[in-house]
């Protein structure tokens, strides 16, 4: 496993301004943070009627340093369950117009989180008091209503619990309207994993100006990190 | 720690001796007024003016430079154009404690911000702090030195920080009309040197200040700021009055949290994690400090249980809704206080629930002493966190001796001492703009806030300060 600030000056040297995709749940997980189990393909015909071991279903993700909204440029397929249709998938996305006029690092092939509350976590270094770490429940709670809350690093567990109770969607979290109760340990414990005394931003925070935990999966079986930006200072 | 910036920073609270630049032989000049100010103040150190070419000044031995005083300067007070304070600092050499440039002209404008680097630079190579630029002075009550014209002649408790030197004027002069009473008011200006955190940490040290105010708008120590807070635990209560919070997130974000991020969220953060207590306007700032300064918190209990007791039905109605939406309960009694207040047989109009109604007729029966009984059921009773006495004066005016109003508030005083410990006491007096009664409030408010009682305006201000009281009183609760 690659060290944390490797995986950020290698980037510098490349000159990017952000982690890739991989680079960035690598950082994730040498933090302690659980990422979806994963392969890189270089493109269909690596594939070789084999998901090099990963358990269906799957999605595969175009890793490029040109492509800054995934989704967007046609770039994500999800609930893949054989090797031929990722193959399938990948040449159908070589054919995107964003895509096929990006330059392409590869394909990442990954394991689906378990169903669960989405979740979203971020990073931030503020000019005068430094870095940042903020909550909030994914979706419309975040883009729509900007139902988040921030805390200044390092962060307790008090004020871990603190921000999850802040938020209006809290009552979510407890189970609303019949839905099971999220488990909130999963999401304390990764707060305090990203914005806590030893955790990933103050140890990067001169390094780190923006990151996106998004979205963070939170089931019965814990917390996956599925996708993640990290932007360099 | 705590004594070094006791020691550090005591010859700018009580200096024995300060410096005037810039005052003129005219005697018409800032300095000069400042001279006036800090002698009718009581000022009885040595006051040197420093003058190119003069003499004297105001009657004052005038010397050429910082550097050719008597004694060396603890306080500089430097009011002259901003192109010729560096090389004046820098000819004080290393005899000053600290300087205060008042002077404008520097980071506060593009073609100033070099200006203002080399003052800093000039500061430092001289060996002293620096305030300022672009600032207005220091109110201190215990070294008898202030750039305010008017202001509380008394040594209190409140410790003023003040980004906006016109606002710290604003705060000396109402707080001088509402009973507060001051260890301190720095203006800072532009934080070339000393910034907030600095004063931050020696009001957290001063024995002399009980509770701290801070008018900022921005903290390039921020930081500092934050870690010097979260460590103090809310020891004493700060009070922030922050302005330019709705500032948005960086437009040019590339993240969601980017774009999610702003001053508001960052100073919510802060008051989350350090206890101190955010205020949106300068009426909810010194209502605030008022509590703080009058009442003494109760982190056992945290407020939350208020009892409403006057003349105004509607008004404690509205007032049940609008501490309700601020996390005050004015809840119904429980039937053991309902039975001891309708044992007393009250007049008709009196409520004996609360919020507790009380007519002008009732209040003034037998000189008050009713209304003392009342109290006194609902302390042992009622179970009050605190309780909120308002008195609409309108209603009193030709219908009451002028002894009333002071019978109601030593009854109350009276049954606090009977509950010691048990419930804050504030006072709302309610006026209509009137001329004279206006006046009649006016005395009487000062000879409540002389007794220790918090007096309010409105059961708005009331309610903002009791809720401003209540978040100290959690945050300890919950984290001390």
């Amino acid at each position: 496993m690659t060290a944390p600030s490797e995986l950020i000056s290698q980037a510098r040297k490349a000159g990017r301004a952000a982690l890739d995709e991989q680079a960035g749940k690598a950082l994730l997980a040498a933090y302690g943070i659980a990422v979806p189990r994963a392969v890189v393909v270089g493109g269909a015909a690596e594939i070789n009627g084999v998901l090099a071991g990963l358990t269906a279903p799957v999605a595969v993700k175009v890793i490029s340093p040109d492509i800054l909204h995934k989704s967007d440029a046609g770039g994500v397929k999800v609930n893949l369950r054989t090797a031929a249709e990722v193959a399938d998938a990948i040449r159908v996305m070589m054919q995107q117009p964003a895509i096929a006029q990006a330059r392409i690092d590869g394909f990442l092939i990954e394991e689906m989180a378990p169903a669960g509350q989405e979740i979203v976590i971020g990073g931030l270094r503020d000019a005068d008091f430094g870095p940042l770490v903020m909550v909030g429940l994914g979706g419309i709670f975040v883009e729509v209503l900007a139902d988040v809350a921030f805390r200044i690093c390092p962060i307790t567990r008090v004020d871990a619990e603190g921000m999850l109770a802040e938020l209006k969607g809290a009552a979510i979290l407890q189970g609303a309207r019949g839905r099971k109760p999220v488990p909130t340990a999963a999401i304390i414990d990764t707060l305090l994993k990203v914005g806590g005394d030893d955790g990933l931003l103050m140890r990067h925070a001169d390094e780190i100006k923006e990151a996106d935990i998004n979205p963070l999966i939170v089931s019965d079986s814990g917390a996956v990190a599925v996708d993640a930006r990290f932007i360099l200072t | 720690m705590s004594s070094n910036v006791i020691d550090e920073f005591m010859p700018l609270f009580a200096p024995k001796t300060v410096a005037v630049v810039g005052a003129s032989t005219k005697g018409t000049a800032l300095p000069n007024i400042f001279i006036r100010r800090i002698r009718e103040f009581g000022y009885a150190g040595a006051i040197y003016p420093i003058h190119p070419t003069a003499a004297e000044i105001d009657g004052l031995t005038a010397y050429k430079s910082l550097g050719e005083t008597p004694q060396p300067v603890d306080y500089a007070y430097i009011a002259i154009a901003a192109a010729q304070v560096a090389p004046l600092l820098a000819a004080g050499k290393g005899r000053v404690r600290f300087a205060q440039v008042i002077s404008s002209g520097f980071g506060e404008v593009d073609e100033g911000k070099a200006l203002q680097e080399e003052l800093a630079a000039a500061a430092r190579a001289g060996g002293m702090r620096l305030l300022g630029p672009n600032c207005l002075g220091i109110y201190t009550p215990r070294g008898r030195v202030t750039f305010a014209e008017i202001g509380p002649r008394e040594v209190g408790e409140v410790g003023i920080i003040s980004q906006s030197g016109g606002l710290g004027t604003d705060i000396i002069r109402r707080g001088l009309n509402r009973g507060l009473k001051f260890s301190g008011l720095v203006s800072v200006g532009n934080c070339a040197d000393v910034g907030p955190t600095d004063l931050v940490e020696f009001y957290l040290a001063d024995a002399q200040t009980k509770v701290i105010g801070m008018y900022i708008e921005t903290a390039k120590d921020g930081r500092r700021l934050f870690e010097t807070l979260r460590d103090a635990r809310a020891r004493k209560p700060v009070v922030v009055l922050k302005g330019g919070r709705t500032q948005q997130g960086q437009a040019a974000a590339a993240s969601h949290t980017g774009s999610l991020a702003g001053d508001e969220r960052v100073w919510l953060a802060l008051s989350r994690q350090t206890g101190c207590v955010l205020v949106d306007t300068l009426d909810e700032f010194i209502d605030a400090l008022l509590m703080f300064q009058t009442l003494t918190p109760h982190p056992r209990h945290p407020t939350q249980r208020v009892v409403l007791f006057g003349n105004g039905g509607g008004t404690s109605v509205l007032a049940t809704d609008y501490f309700a939406r601020l996390g005050l309960d004015v809840l119904p009694f429980g039937q053991s206080a309902i039975d001891a207040l309708a044992a007393m047989k009250l007049p008709p109009g009196t409520s004996i629930t609360n919020p507790v109604d009380c007519p002008v007729g009732t209040l003034q029966q037998d000189d008050g002493r009713v209304a003392e009984k009342i109290l006194d059921v609902i302390y042992a009773r009622g179970s009050p966190d605190a309780l909120v006495m308002h008195l609409n004066l309108s209603a009193f005016v030709g219908r009451t001796k002028n002894e009333v109003l002071d019978n109601l508030v030593q009854a109350a005083l009276r049954v606090q001492e009977h509950h010691p410990g048990k419930a804050h006491f504030v006072l709302v007096l309610r006026s209509d703009g009137e001329p004279k009664l206006e006046e009649r409030k006016r005395e009487f408010r000062a000879r409540a806030v002389e007794l220790g009682i918090p007096v309010y305006d409105e059961m708005a201000n009331a309610g903002h300060a009791l809720a401003a009281l209540q978040a100290h009183e959690r945050f300890v609760h919950a984290r001390a």
